[in-house]
């Protein structure tokens, strides 16, 4: 037999044994681009939508530049479009029992099966990602996360009774970004009966793909649509009528930085190099390739980072050369950065690795947390001890102790302070597209004339207005701040007034200096608080409660001044009572081990103080409202900053002299005044973990507007009372939720 | 097996220290497999260079002369010459690193062997195979006759009674196992001892070879064996002195794989010497 192929080659290989290329075929993709003439549009209710005199941009191959086809870039009729096709299916999509949602996920991720190399091949090659990262990770994950939750949805009616779904959900997708950020978010909401309108950056071909898959299903071609425009349109998305909630995921870096113990810094600095010059990077579409590309234009950040870090002092470690017209950067390590330079603050771009050094655990944890960042962390170490203990520390969604970048559709992903605090997975992923049943719907803009730079910023003058006929004794005179009543920075006072007018009393007139104060009480309380395990915490409001019972004839009769019956006073205070009993015990069974697949061992999912929170409290209700929103916050070991009901403060001062008694300084500190003024200090405070308001309609909307200075979570009334004396909204999971948040940690074991 | 380390100060204190995190061990074992494949002209250069790796193995209760006989001429000739020829690769005088057999078949394999005129070594396997579970005298003659039968190569099976009491014994050449336990040669325990093998090195700058030996049937396995070695140790690691794969059936595999890169179709089982 005669060879039929000859190679000379091998040869040469023989004695090198280098890598060679091993090209994975993309002709699917590009006969999928050929069905759409290689001119991408949007994907609504079912069909392709091609718009006539729209802009378009090229969708090119990051590689080599190669023109692959051209994208329509959509206006804000074509948004409006996507909306009423989410809008009207909606209706049905929602009503269909959890069951049949279940089955049509399921019918979507054998779909995804069935198409999963078009998948894959099509992913890698508009975003120059590895096939291998895409093809072993990202397919894989996204069938199962369409698989559990039509698990979900399958017992949507039992677990989840008392929640409805949000409405039609606004996705804001960043450039460069990875199709499962899509499928993260809309495998909830579609669960839960939620529809989708996706905006996703031009170029991006995949997310139309699986809009089309879905929408090929048959019965329910609108639950998800998709947009493909420039940023810009995300206004008009979110203001977009009918539009319920907005999901937006910033872009990602996806570089790292590296805290490393001094004493193991050497051993760990070559280790990693070694490691990081076998790294091999190059066209994505290759299958023996551990690096491609993140989108066109990521290599450039990449550069600027590092050239600005060398000019700043660091010192530069780059696996591999490369030419420096090529598309890639190699593996780079950066290491001597002086922690106050600019390149020290800024997120790291990928592929860059940013090393320190720390000496102790705690130094590790204090220069961890240091960052506005707070998404997801892992602890490398061999001492269970201390990684626990870093573990429990760091202010992250996600800690993975001796792993990194394990993710689960069972497990919670998300985050806190700027890296945001929405889930993503597992039980809290589907609360972000639920609310309590009942919710009324959200109105585009709650006022549309709001100053922002007004509102609350005066506090208008209060004069003396005659004796005070209140109930004797009076509580103390002051503001509850550290333990203690204080005398207020602005050394006024405001009337209070009973329901028929007379003068009850007066209150200090809290301001921003106060709030400060009040802020920074409640700091050095809270890691105390945090410390103290749930029973002692439900100890303490037991105790309060105890303190409470023994003042329900004065609070009482406070409370027919106010114009409440007698009958149903006694019953208030009671009710306020149980409330704070109740919550303690709730509070102890928050947090369980979850037990996830590919992975030996558990899973903790831990439900943690959010830190200070700050409360606005209701008008109405002025004592069974306060202890409602107080009891659930200290039960998960909040340390709380609170402005008590504007029409009378004084239950909450009645209270604060049990509490000075029975709390630690500082865990509640109580101010009094203007609520406006003090909503809007508040709001503007960078330092508070968290903020409730309940109050006007304006005072929401403000509420919102300025909290997204840090991205603390708020929950606001909008100006719609609530049901304190209902099981339902005065003492409902919803409390519980949004008291605490969670942490995801991975603990995988062998030996 | 030319390169003797010098060895070193027997130091326990090196090996209590190890920690081993076994979940990312299975990741990066698994990461390897899939992500360094090599396809087509690359494909069959590292297969033939796999082949150099061979200890190709007869360890069976009724080997024979006529058996062991063959086994030195396929060792000699373990892939077919107009293979090689397609792919310009026969005059580079490819054989299998060594011929492997137990201690009574020694004799047999140098006779073969020198029939053929084939200089490769000839390792046995030695002390109590595959149990290790006789006296130290013996185990020693056992090495001792080896050697006088003409083996240059001895495969020792440690006292794994005393290792399990942290009793170790250095090595300048360590195998995954026997190949007789109904677990053998494994990517996760072969990353351990291979992080082992390089800690060792950075230390005292000798270089342990390294041997699995056990299940490795396919030329797919046997590839993933040679990136495994060059992510982990490098490619100076990659040379018949310091790591061998234990087979006895690989070597059909990887000649089919060849006459299918050669020709373009798959072999039949006839078309192939047997070994």
């Amino acid at each position: 037999m005669a060879a039929t192929r000859a190679d000379f080659r091998a040869r040469e290989i023989f004695t090198t044994l280098e890598y060679g290329p091993v090209p994975e075929s993309y002709a699917c993709a590009l006969a999928w681009l050929d069905t759409q003439d290689r001119c991408l549009g949007h994907y609504v209710n079912g069909k392709w939508l091609k718009p006539v005199h729209r802009d378009s941009v090229p969708c090119q191959d990051p590689n080599t530049g190669e023109n692959l086809a051209t994208c329509l870039q959509a206006q804000t009729e074509d948004v409006a479009a996507a909306v009423e096709a989410a809008r009207n299916s909606f209706l049905s999509w929602s009503k269909l029992p959890g069951s049949g949602r279940a089955q049509h996920l399921t019918r979507l991720a054998k779909m995804m099966q069935k198409h999963q190399r078009l998948l894959w091949t099509l992913e890698s090659l508009a975003t120059g990602r590895a096939i291998r990262e895409v093809r072993d990770g990202d397919v894989a994950l996204a069938q199962q996360l369409l698989q559990f939750h039509a698990v979900q949805a399958y017992t949507q009616e039992e677990a989840l009774a008392g929640w409805e779904p949000v409405g039609v959900v606004g996705l804001i997708l960043p450039s460069r970004f990875s199709f499962l950020e899509m499928m993260w978010r809309i495998c909830p909401a579609l669960a839960v009966g939620c529809t989708v309108v996706a905006l996703v950056p031009l170029a991006s071909p995949t997310p139309l793909l699986l809009a089309q898959l879905a929408g090929e299903l048959g019965p329910f071609p609108g639950i998800l649509n998709v947009i493909s425009g420039p940023a810009s349109l995300g206004p008009a998305l979110a203001s977009c009528p009918g539009v319920q909630k907005v999901a937006f995921c910033g872009a990602i870096e996806g570089g790292l930085r590296l805290l490393v113990q001094e004493s193991v810094w050497d051993e760990t600095m070559k280790r990693l190099q070694v490691r990081m010059g076998r790294l091999r990077s190059g066209h994505g579409l290759d299958g023996a390739v551990d690096m491609g590309l993140k989108g066109p234009g990521a290599h450039v950040l990449a550069q600027d980072y590092v050239r600005e870090a060398q000019k700043q002092g660091a010192q530069v470690f780059q696996a591999g050369d490369m030419p420096s017209d090529s598309p890639f950067c190699p593996p780079t390590l950066v290491s001597g950065l002086p922690p106050a330079s600019p390149c020290a603050q800024a997120e790291v771009p990928w592929p860059l690795v940013t090393a320190s050094a720390f000496r102790t655990t705690k130094e590790a944890l204090a220069m961890a947390n240091g960052t506005p960042r707070g998404g997801s962390a892992s602890v490398w170490s061999e001492r269970l001890g201390p990684a626990l203990e870093l573990g429990y520390g760091l202010h992250v969604g996600t800690v993975w102790i001796n792993a990194h970048g394990l993710r689960d559709p069972a497990v919670p992903t998300g985050g806190c302070k700027e890296s945001g605090h929405s889930w993503h997975g597992g039980l809290d992923g589907l609360y972000e597209y639920l609310q309590p049943l009942g919710t009324p719907a959200r109105a585009r803009f709650i006022c549309e004339n709001l100053n922002y730079d007004t509102f609350g910023l005066a506090v208008p003058p209060a004069l003396p207005a005659g004796p005070e006929i209140g109930p004797s004794p009076a509580p103390p005179y002051g503001l509850f701040v550290g333990g203690r009543f204080q005398a207020p920075g602005s050394r006024s006072s405001r009337p209070i007034r009973d329901s028929s007018g007379n003068l009850l009393s007066y209150v200090a007139e809290g301001g921003a200096k106060d709030v400060r104060d009040a802020v920074e009480a409640a700091h050095r309380a809270a890691p105390g608080w945090a410390g103290q395990s749930p029973g002692a915490r439900a100890a303490l409001l037991c105790a309060l409660a105890a303190a409470l019972e023994r003042r329900e004839p004065a609070l009482a009769s406070r409370l027919e001044r106010q114009g409440v019956e007698l009958q149903a006073a006694k019953a208030e205070v009671e009710l306020s009572v149980r409330r704070l009993r109740a919550c303690g015990a709730q509070a102890r069974a928050q947090g369980h081990t979850l037990q996830v697949a590919g992975l030996r061992g558990p899973v903790l999912r831990l439900r943690e103080p959010l830190g200070v929170l700050a409360i606005v409290c209701p008008d109405e209700r002025p004592l069974l409202a306060f202890v409602s929103l107080l009891a659930p916050a200290l039960a998960h070991g909040n340390t709380v900053v609170l402005v008590p009901s504007g029409t009378c403060p004084l239950f909450a001062l009645e209270v604060c002299q049990d509490m000075a008694t029975l709390f630690p300084a500082g865990l509640v500190n109580v101010v009094t005044g203007d609520r406006d003024h003090l909503t809007r200090c508040l709001a503007l405070h960078q330092d508070i973990q968290a903020l409730w308001y309940f109050g006007s309609a304006q005072g929401s909307q403000f509420v919102e507007w300025a909290s997204a200075g840090n991205l603390k979570p708020v929950w606001v009334n909008r100006g719609c009372p609530r049901a304190w004396d209902q099981e339902a909204e005065g003492a409902g999971p919803e409390l519980g939720l949004r008291a605490a948040r969670t942490k995801a940690l991975w603990l995988p074991m062998g030996d | 097996m030319a390169a003797h380390s010098q060895g070193t100060e027997f130091d326990l204190s090196w090996i209590s220290k190890i920690q081993v995190n076994q979940p990312a061990v299975l990741r990066r074992a698994q990461q390897i497999q899939a992500r360094r494949t090599v396809k087509k002209e690359w494909q069959a250069a590292w297969l033939l260079k796999a082949v150099t790796f061979i200890d190709l193995t007869t360890l069976s209760g009724d080997d024979t002369f006529s058996n062991i006989q063959r086994l030195c001429y396929k060792a000699k000739y373990p892939i077919r010459e107009d293979l090689l020829k397609a792919l310009n690769m026969h005059d580079k005088g490819i054989t299998t690193a060594a011929v492997c057999v137990y201690p009574a078949r020694v004799c047999d394999a140098v006779k073969a062997l020198k029939a053929v005129g084939c200089n490769i070594p000839v390792a046995s396997v030695a002390t109590g195979f595959p149990a290790g579970q006789t006296h130290l005298k013996t185990r020693l003659e056992e090495i001792r006759l080896a050697v006088e039968d003409g083996a240059s190569e001895i495969d020792v099976v440690i006292n794994r009674s005393l290792v399990l009491t942290g009793q170790w014994e250095g090595s300048n050449f360590i195998k995954t196992s026997t190949g007789k336990e109904t677990v053998n040669a494994t990517f996760p325990v072969a990353i351990v001892m291979l992080r082992a093998i390089r800690d060792f090195f950075w230390k005292t700058g000798n270089k342990v070879g390294f041997k699995p030996a056990g299940g490795i049937r396919s030329a797919k396995d046997s590839l993933a064996w040679l990136s495994l070695i060059k992510e982990e140790l490098g490619d100076e690691w990659l040379k018949p002195e310091l790591f061998r794969i234990g087979a006895s059936s690989l070597l059909t595999d990887i000649e089919r794989q060849i006459y299918h890169h050669v020709t373009g179709r798959y072999a039949a089982y006839h078309d192939l010497p047997m070994s």
